[in-house]
């Protein structure tokens, strides 16, 4: 459902000079998935999905969604994909119903179609209480939950979260990781991108552990313990991030490292 | 384009905004309350102003026994503003009773502030009157028993009469407003002595005054109240359009992006495209509501109160009609301005920072046209922004005609200025460094240590922008601190300095510290090929007698002012004098040198790191014309400006720029010493001019234009040719990361040298 193939991505700016986000990053992820990217802050993982929901665009590589090329099929590949971000992006001045309204008609939703599924929509996530009410009055757990029906409205078969459980309580976060579990289930292909290795443990069916903008580790959790000799999860991805980090430094010198 | 979308995006947009407390009050309570509110502290105002009263001190003796008189009681006689005098003569004044100098004394309480104005008569001022008056008597008796041929006048001695004086303070406007008063009294008693002098000699009081100067206003009462609202409609459209689509502008895009919910929109089915016009058309939306709101509340106010001022009315309806039709185009520019300018902020309170610098930069294209002497030409109606309003003016005015003969001028300016400022908005949603600007912590530290360890190799557009803006204030200050070259040796001295000090030094000093290649960043890279050198000279001369068509066609649309023209018909006459090869050298040979290595070098190819090759070319040709500040100057060199650039993108070396810049100036340089012979084939093409010189038929600049043409063609197909290691003209030919270095060509520098140029 999601292939990347030596997926790259370098910005420039005055701190870093010219940075690689991504170098040459691969992996898949199938349909009935979740696909968990783990890594550090500035890992790279928000920028592989940007690059995966077409915000951004690589500088090398390839990456098919759903089958379509981010680079030449951005339009198919936005109508394949439901995105929600850490920040849950909800508008101040609209209503639940109005932004999850909104996000449908643009995906090209008939109006009765639109109507029928967000009923069941609003019901299956008990919205009830944000149908009404302004998104800059609610709760940072309904605006998660505005952002999520927004990002199932038109029944992708995608779905990306970026650190999606960032800044939410214990209740809302486990509400959450369940809806991902579900969706799952309904067989859609799912990114999840977190620094949380509890969540990604208990979620995730394959794990890529990033750092610096290359992809560490990868496979199900069990073939990670298996190939690095530690069955606890944040041992191994502690021992990973800082030997990279020390490769790093070393190489640096030489200008080798990607930094 | 999906329509539908953008039909729903800004749908969500007008709702978003119409919910936004701020939006509401700025587009609608504002502008309800504003003009009522200012109009009722004006009548205040001008109420409080004239009952003002002010505090004057009389030094001196004005009571004159046999004339009219000034005083009455501690009044002036003069009605009107003498009521608001209130008048202290010296002896109650109990700082001047001792005083051995009383008019030191009053100077002294006018600047302390005790009074705002003081009236000092000298001590034999009333005796020089009398004796004056006497004299007049006699000189009128006389004259009486004389022959007719006998000039009484002549035995009159009216100098010698001391003046009155005024002190008072211009610092200080109570001050001032006392000074009036007092100029108009003493005035107006000064006319009534002189009154009383004519009487008493026996002569009319018409005999002063042997007729009036009478006004005859042509206008009927519209179109004087027409011409007062010609001085505010303007002004006010345009300074509600641009502040009524620069708030939702900024919530819109900065306010999206630090919300969080622009990524969502963006990875949504609305493509860019659609997004930027969705949010384009709610920001015009917005804008035209703020005008309407606007000039429907200052029509209402002035129904109320300044209708019952005199000389203003309503305006006509036709004039409101226009001012609506011309509402469309402003608001469609300023949207996209606002917009392209917020989606570069990075959040509210950086978009806000942008609202000032977009004022200044419009504030004197709205304001300069409503000076006396700026009128709607086809060299006005040019300027975007300034044509509009000349042509608003016109219209409340009621010049009908005079305006229709602009209007397409004008339209076709403003369109073209929308469709360039739509495109930029556009271009900047398109933009990921411009949507996912970081915000990145500035050290000096950090930035020393990128500026000198990691250089890149040609210059970044930052050092681009840098170099154009020291060569610009070093000419800025250069220039002020000379004057008019008193000779040949002199006006030398000031090119040299200027094209060495001011525009190839501080290139080369940043191509040496800033970048690791400074050849390239120079554009001294060798050419394509060799033969663009000659191809580059040819191509000067053959479009030679069209650059001296545009000049011509420049100095029409914006004639040289009188005030300045002695000055240039004096270089000219000392350049007419001098050698002609120093005169080459020092026009032709070092601007070309010293202008190339900057524009088309160093400027150039940092502006090509960042820009697409068009815009790079254009944005240089605009520096370059800049440079030379004089605007008929500025307007040719910009256009040179973009055809150097593309010479030296499509060599891939600044060679045949120079060769070109050299040519071109020569050319302009010698042409007032062209003397033609009596061959028949060169009269038909070229025509002597008076005063010396040539101009050329349209079948030398036929002849002209396709040779041009011609050699501009094996230009266009030289990047083709060039290896692979040379960078090529076109688009995205090369990753922008490190781009092709360009040598540019530099701009003119020196005021004198492009007027020899003009």
């Amino acid at each position: 459902m999601i292939q990347v193939h030596e997926l790259t991505k370098s910005y420039s700016d005055v701190r870093r000079g010219q940075f690689v986000a991504l170098d040459s990053v691969s992996f898949q992820a199938r349909s009935g998935q979740v696909y968990g990217l783990l890594g550090p802050n500035g890992a790279g993982k928000t920028t592989a999905l940007r690059i995966l929901s077409t915000i951004l665009r690589p500088t090398g590589g390839t990456a098919l969604v759903n089958g379509y090329d981010v680079c030449t099929q951005p339009d198919q590949v936005r109508r394949s994909i439901g995105f929600v971000s850490a920040n849950t992006a909800v508008y101040d001045r609209m209503t639940g119903w109005e932004m999850v309204e909104y996000f449908g008609r643009l995906h090209g939703l008939p109006r009765d179609l639109l109507a029928d599924r967000m009923e069941r929509l609003f019901a299956q996530l008990k919205m009830s209480d944000v149908r009404d009410r302004l998104g800059a009055k609610m709760s940072t757990g309904m605006k998660q939950k505005v952002s999520i029906a927004r990002a199932v409205v038109h029944d992708p078969p995608v779905l990306i979260f970026d650190e999606a459980t960032a800044g939410l309580d214990v209740l809302v976060a486990r509400a959450l990781l369940n809806t991902v579990a579900e969706l799952r289930d309904q067989g859609k292909c799912i990114v999840f991108s977190t620094h949380i290795l509890r969540e990604a443990e208990r979620l995730c069916d394959r794990i890529a552990i990033i750092d610096r903008g290359r992809i560490l580790a990868e496979g199900t959790l069990e073939q990670l313990r298996d190939e690095h000799h530690e069955n606890d999860l944040e041992e191994l991805f502690f021992q990973l991030i800082t030997r990279h980090d020390q490769e790093c430094l070393e190489t640096a010198a030489v200008g080798e490292c990607a930094e | 384009m999906n329509f539908s979308n953008v039909r729903l995006i800004l749908a969500r947009e007008i709702r978003d905004q119409l919910r936004d407390r701020r939006t509401l009050f700025m587009i609608a309570v504002l502008p309800i309350l504003l003009y009522p509110l200012l109009g009722m502290s004006l009548l205040q105002v001008s109420q409080f102003m004239q009952e003002q009263k002010t505090r004057v001190l009389v030094v001196g003796e004005p009571r004159l026994t046999g004339f009219p008189p000034l005083f009455e009681g501690n009044r002036f006689v003069e009605g009107g503003p003498s009521q608001l005098l209130e008048v202290r003569f010296a002896p109650d004044e109990p700082e001047l009773h001792d005083a051995a100098d009383p008019r030191a004394e009053a100077d002294r309480l006018v600047r302390a502030g005790r009074y705002d104005a003081a009236v000092f008569f000298p001590p034999d001022f009333a005796t020089r009157l009398g004796e004056f008056r006497a004299t007049l008597h006699a000189s009128a008796r006389s004259t009486a028993v004389a022959t007719p041929q006998s000039n009484g006048s002549a035995k009159v001695r009216p100098l010698g009469i001391p003046s009155p004086e005024i002190i008072c303070n211009t610092a200080n406007d109570k001050s001032q407003i006392a000074f009036v008063r007092l100029h108009g009294i003493l005035g107006r008693w000064m006319e009534r002595i002189g009154e009383d002098n004519l009487a008493k000699s026996g002569l009319p009081v018409v005999a002063a005054r042997p007729f009036l100067v009478h006004c005859n206003d042509v206008s009927d009462v519209e179109h004087r109240e027409a011409s007062m609202w010609a001085k505010i409609l303007p002004i006010l459209l345009l300074i509600w359009a641009l502040t009524g689509a620069f708030y939702p502008a900024v919530d819109l895009c900065a306010g999206e992006k630090e919300r969080g919910t622009l990524e969502t929109l963006l990875c949504s089915p609305a493509g860019r495209n659609e997004i930027a016009v969705g949010k384009l058309a709610a920001i015009m939306l917005f804008s035209i509501a703020t005008v309407v709101l606007n000039l429907a509340s200052v029509g209402i106010t002035g129904w109320f109160v300044a209708a019952k001022l005199p000389g203003f009315g309503l305006p006509p309806m036709a004039a409101l009609a226009a001012v609506c039709v011309a509402l469309a185009p402003i608001s469609a520019l300023f949207s996209a301005l606002c917009l392209a300018l917020a989606a570069f902020a990075r959040s509210t309170k950086e978009g806000q920072y942008y609202l000032m610098p977009l004022l200044l930069i419009t504030m004197p294209l709205v304001v300069l046209p409503m000076s006396p002497g700026v009128e709607l030409n086809l060299g006005n109606s040019l300027i975007p922004v300034t044509g509009i309003v000349l042509l608003l003016r016109a219209v409340l005015e009621g010049h009908w005609w005079h305006a229709m003969q602009y209007a397409p001028a004008v339209t076709l300016v403003t369109l073209f200025a929308c469709l360039l400022s739509i495109r930029w908005a556009i271009e900047q949603f398109n933009s990921e460094s411009v949507l996912f600007r970081a915000s990145e912590r500035w050290s000096v530290r950090l930035w020393l240590r990128r500026l000198f360890l990691d250089r890149p190799r040609t210059p970044t557009f930052a050092a681009a922008v840098g170099c154009g803006l020291v060569i610009l204030l070093i000419n800025f200050f250069l220039s002020l601190s000379h004057g008019m070259p008193a000779g040949f040796g002199d006006f030398a001295r000031m090119v040299l300095i200027v094209q060495i000090g001011a525009i190839v030094a501080p290139t080369v000093v940043m191509a040496l510290l800033l970048t690791r290649s400074p050849g390239k960043s120079l554009g001294l890279t060798r050419p394509a090929k060799w033969s663009a050198v000659p191809a580059a000279m040819l191509l000067a001369a053959a479009l030679h007698p069209m650059a001296s068509l545009l000049q011509r066609l420049v100095q029409q649309l914006y004639p040289v002012s009188d005030s300045v023209l002695p000055a240039f018909q004096k270089l000219q006459k000392m350049f007419h004098d001098a050698d002609v090869w120093p005169l080459l050298l020092l026009i032709a040979v070092v601007p070309a040198i010293c202008e190339e290595l900057a524009f088309r070098g160093f400027i150039l190819s940092g502006f090509r790191r960042s820009s697409r090759v068009w815009r790079a070319i254009f944005f240089s040709a605009i520096l370059f014309g800049v440079t030379h500040g004089i605007l008929q100057q500025s307007l040719i060199a910009s256009v040179l400006g973009v055809l150097l650039g593309w010479l030296a993108v499509q060599s891939g070396s600044i060679l045949p720029g120079i060769a070109f810049h050299m040519v071109h100036n020569g050319l302009l340089t010698i042409n007032g010493r062209i003397v033609l012979g009596d061959i028949p084939l060169l009269r038909r093409l070229i025509a002597p001019i008076e005063g010396g010189g040539v101009t050329f038929e349209w079948p030398a600049v036929a002849i002209g234009a396709l040779l041009a043409l011609l050699t501009m063609m094996w230009f266009a197909r030289l990047s083709d040719d060039r290896s692979s290691d040379v960078v090529t003209g076109k688009k995205n030919a090369l990753p922008r990361s490190e781009p092709r270095e360009i040598a540019s060509l530099p701009s003119e520098a020196v005021a004198c040298a492009a007027i020899v140029e003009r």
